[in-house]
């Protein structure tokens, strides 16, 4: 955890931590805090609170002050029921990931967890932490079933991003006690690769090489309107046609009308990268996409036939978020 | 962990409000420019809330610091003892406050007001401070709730609620804790003098005028719990001091009596009491006219008067046994002689004048001694709580020739004087006559109003004897009470006009309610712990067994409320929508319809639709939304309010 425990050296910290880890459930999606699993330590405040309550138990002693002796009695009192009332507010609480919305690399992924429980009680400021995120909190009142929690990781590389184990803590009510729980919930992220424009732009002409000559020459030069079809690009529609008839509809491109564009991996400049290239053909992509192209992939490992529309995009970031050059080196270098 | 966090701007307030509410019971202790100082600094730092921009800079705070600090030194001498420290810490919590604005100053601060509320108790630990102090604990909890909610504003009441259930849970811990805790008899270190500590109560000094500005208060000076019969009224007079040396202006204690006491002997049944006296910073313990058997911890003086072994700083208790009728000083001693007949040198003339007249004309003491209480009674003298001033050399000379109106320490002072004159070993006596029955718990309070004076004469073969001379003016002072022997028109202190009626029975209450508190909370102590706990298991008791009792009984608290909290009783926890579907089935078979066992929910509703058709959408709806809640697990308030509203449609 990047702000370790309370009071506690960091090396010990870490044993305490790898002694929990031993303990901790294995990934699940759904996991619910219980007690055997929630630690409880005191905070600073719980220490100096402590010192006060000895304090003014010695001055009641010396003074045989007996409201001296009933305001410490009535303290220590309420310094335990925070330790109860701080336990509880972790105890039953049902973390359960829903699935993350994929990010291009760099963007912040955001894992959101719904946190629900079995009865009808109140939980503040409990505060969820993964290794490397930001602090987010949440509160569940009375008469709300659930809650949804966004925790934030920025996602550096493509791939898949796991969430990993988190922190879920909370020193609510009386901040005297800290009480904490790891879980580690399957919650995983689709990341692109970073989109890169600037190294080789999207040639449509040309050398681009589909497989038959494409021919666009900018948004206005369409051939057809068509209605609307899901997974028509918003770049796409026919705003005058729409306004004339009232119904959705699309313009078609002439690039569309029967022409393909391959995005193809081996088109790309030699001495740019693995990552790079992938960026570059994420760019691609989503121009294409924007302009409403029927494009394909053709990457070592993967060949995605042309087509258009969201899932289509979403299938080829997919698989270049996914690209794993070690199992294909071999057959690129053949080639 | 959340130390920087800052707090939320709408619970700021309810953050400063206990912290400036814990000072306020303070405000009449304070130096004045402290009084004044306070809420201005609470007031700068409620403006800086809104405008950021006016909190004042570090080096601004240092030096407000350093003045108050040092304005404090200055004005008490030192800034340790009871008073110089509450004012230091009320004034470090207005400075602290002013540069407060994130979570881990703001705990500061309530550390800070829970030792100011502890200081409070130095001064009062009455009923009404207690409950005030209890209320600021629900309100600090409160603030700590504030402190530590986090982004989000946890509603007040939320807030409020909590607390309240916090501190009410909390309270069986108190008591086990209070009643359990082993009390340790004695000090660990002794009480800063505090020269401030201004407490009404007798002085060991009498002068004309300070019994009747003491009688003004209606402060209790001490209870009493009798064992045996109540003595009459008259007969209860309550011994504190005996002054010896009359400088013709002020009666003194003198040096100390260091003859050696006599036994008493008593003609009487003893009478067994117990007194619980209030603080008053002295180490005098009042006794009834006479005490014999005594506890271990109090001294003997010579004089029959009682002495603490430390002085009483607070609520103290003590059993004794007193004698009625007794008689002390079979013989006297020299220094008693010497003392009992020492006049002042160069006053009062014309009263030692009287004496030594008197002297002269009578054949033996007991005359002369009518013959003065007749004189007092003859010759118009006035009882009166508001008596001319006698200023000058000769106050006793002016009273007796002149003014003629006088309380009892005119009269005892005068009478006195008048006997040594006439060469009879006399002495002043200081302490309470009569007291008040509560007829509600039996217990008879005396206050500061009956405070009192008179005399002890030596006599042949009598010993030392009690004249009050106050009786012989005005008999309603010693038969009934102060009230009573005032003259119509005579000025009274404020509290006897309340006295009446309705009223009398009101304080009847209050005084059983505040007896109560003082016998039971304030006054227990580790003798007082030791005699309870050994009455409750039948045995002497040690604190081996003090502390298992204590580990014991706190152990089944803590569990039980652990309990409590995390597992809430079954029903609370049913599914509310199974609830209100067996109240569906419950109106149904009052109806005439009864669920059979094997019958699903589904099956039963279609039988009701067919009994009642005119039911048929609203049975419906209640099964379709009992359905998807119960066996879809889909909580919903709305739904749930739904059922109920179907449930009473049918």
């Amino acid at each position: 955890m990047s702000e370790g425990l309370p009071l506690i050296p960091r090396p010990i910290a870490r044993i305490i931590e790898r002694w929990a880890d031993k303990r901790l459930a294995k990934p699940e999606h759904k996991t619910t805090l219980i007690r055997q699993r929630i630690y409880i330590l005191p905070t600073r405040h719980g220490i100096i609170f402590c010192i006060m309550l000895l304090l003014i138990l010695t001055g009641s002693i010396n003074y045989e002050n007996s409201a001296g002796y009933l305001l410490t009695f009535l303290l220590t009192g309420i310094g335990f029921l925070g330790m109860i009332h701080t336990h509880q507010n972790l105890n039953h609480l049902t973390l359960d990931a829903i699935a993350a919305k994929p990010v291009y690399a760099g963007q912040c992924a955001k894992f959101p967890v719904r946190i629900s429980r079995e009865n009808n009680k109140e939980h503040f400021n409990v505060v969820l932490q993964s290794r490397l995120s930001e602090k987010t909190s949440f509160n569940l009142f009375k008469n709300e079933s659930e809650s949804i929690t966004d925790i934030p990781l920025t996602s550096k590389t493509r791939g898949m991003l796991q969430l990993g184990k988190i922190k879920v803590f909370t020193e609510f009510p009386l901040g005297l006690f800290h009480a904490w729980s790891w879980v580690e919930i399957d919650s995983r992220c689709l990341i692109y690769p970073a989109p890169e424009s600037h190294l080789q732009p999207l040639k449509l002409s040309g050398e681009n090489a589909g497989n038959k000559k494409v021919e666009v020459n900018g948004n206005d030069d369409f051939t057809s309107i068509r209605d609307y079809q899901k997974g028509d690009s918003p770049g796409q529609l026919a705003w005058k046609a729409i306004a004339r008839s009232g119904k959705l509809q699309s313009k078609l491109f002439t690039g569309e009308a029967g022409n393909e564009i391959w995005l193809r991996w081996d088109d790309l400049a030699y001495h740019i990268n693995t990552e790079q290239r992938l960026s570059i053909l994420c760019h691609w992509i989503l121009e294409c996409d924007h302009k409403g192209l029927n494009y394909g992939l053709d990457i070592p490992g993967k060949i995605i036939q042309p087509a258009s529309g969201l899932h289509h995009k979403n299938d080829t970031l997919k698989a270049l978020a996914l690209f794993s050059p070690v199992k294909h080196e071999q057959p690129y270098k053949n080639t | 962990m959340n130390s920087h966090i800052k707090i939320h701007e709408t619970s700021e307030f309810w953050v400063l409000l206990p912290l400036f509410l814990v000072i306020i019971p303070h405000f009449p202790r304070l130096p004045s420019w402290v009084v004044v100082l306070l809420p201005v600094f609470f007031i700068w730092r409620l403006m800086t809330i809104k405008q950021p921009g006016l909190s004042p800079g570090k080096l601004l705070l240092v030096c407000i610091a350093l003045l108050s600090i040092s304005g404090i030194f200055l004005h008490y001498g030192t800034i340790f003892g009871r008073t110089a420290g509450t004012s230091l810490l009320c004034t470090l919590l207005g400075i602290k406050l002013l540069e407060s604005n994130q979570q881990r100053d703001y705990m500061l601060l309530i550390t800070l007001a829970t030792f100011i509320i502890v200081t409070n108790f130095l001064f009062s630990q009455s009923i009404i401070t207690v409950i005030y102090m209890l209320l600021m604990v629900i309100l600090l909890t409160v603030s700590m709730i504030s402190i530590n909610q986090g982004n989000t504003v946890v509603p007040l009441k939320s807030r409020f609620k909590l607390a309240s259930a916090l501190v009410a849970q909390a309270l069986p811990f108190m008591l086990i804790l209070f009643v359990l805790f082993p009390r340790i008899p004695g000090a660990l270190w002794q009480l800063p003098d505090d020269k401030n500590a201004a407490i009404t109560g007798l002085s060991d000094t009498m002068s004309p005028g300070n019994i009747s500005r003491l009688v003004q208060s209606d402060a209790i000076a001490f209870r009493v719990k009798f064992d045996t019969d109540i003595p009459e009224q008259h007969k209860l007079y309550w011994r504190g001091l005996i002054l010896w040396y009359f400088n013709g202006q002020e009666w003194s204690q003198g040096n100390p009596n260091q003859t050696r006491q006599a036994t008493l002997e008593a003609f009487s049944h003893r009478v067994e009491y117990t007194v619980t006296l209030e603080p008053h910073n002295k180490k005098w313990l009042f006794a009834l006219d006479m005490p014999g058997k005594h506890a271990e911890d109090i001294i003997y003086d010579n004089n029959y008067l009682l002495r603490s072994k430390k002085t009483i700083e607070s609520i103290h208790q003590y059993s004794l046994e007193s004698y009625l009728n007794y008689r002390i000083g079979h013989s006297l001693s020299r220094w008693e002689q010497d003392a009992g007949l020492s006049l002042p040198v160069n006053s009062n003339t014309k009263t030692i004048a009287l004496g030594e007249k008197w002297r002269n004309s009578f054949k033996n003491p007991e005359e002369i001694i009518n013959h003065a209480l007749q004189h007092f009674n003859r010759e118009n003298f006035i009882y009166s709580m508001e008596p001319p001033l006698t200023p000058g050399f000769d106050p006793v000379d002016t009273f007796l020739f002149d003014t003629r109106k006088g309380f009892c320490e005119h009269y005892a002072s005068s009478f006195t004087l008048l006997m040594r004159a006439a060469g009879i070993p006399a002495r002043v006596v200081l302490g309470y006559q009569g007291g008040t029955l509560n007829p509600l718990n039996n217990y008879m309070t005396i206050r500061q109003g009956d405070a009192h004076a008179w005399s002890e004469v030596w006599l042949n073969n009598r010993g030392w004897v009690r004249i009050d001379p106050t009786a012989a003016i005005a008999p309603e002072r010693i038969e009934l009470n102060l009230n009573a022997a005032l003259h119509q028109n005579d000025a009274r202190p404020l509290y006897m006009h309340f006295n009446n009626g309705l009223l009398k029975q009101i304080r009847f209450y209050w005084d059983a309610i505040d007896n109560s508190w003082k016998q039971w909370v304030i006054a227990y102590d580790a003798s007082i712990q030791k005699e309870l706990l050994s009455s409750i298991i039948n045995k002497k008791i040690n604190y081996h067994d003090i502390i298992v009792m204590l580990i014991f009984s706190i152990s089944i608290v803590a569990f039980t409320i652990t309990l409590l909290i995390t597992k809430p009783l079954v029903f609370s926890k049913q599914d509310p929508a199974q609830k209100l579907y067996i109240k569906f089935c419950q109106k149904m078979a009052r109806k005439g319809l009864v669920k059979a066992a094997h019958e699903g929910p589904q099956d039963f509703a279609y039988r009701a639709e067919k009994e009642f058709p005119e039911k048929k959408s609203t049975i419906e709806f209640f099964i379709k939304l009992y359905i998807n809640s119960h066996y879809r697990s889909r909580h919903n308030i709305e739904q749930i309010n739904k059922m109920k509203k179907l449930i009473r449609n049918l």
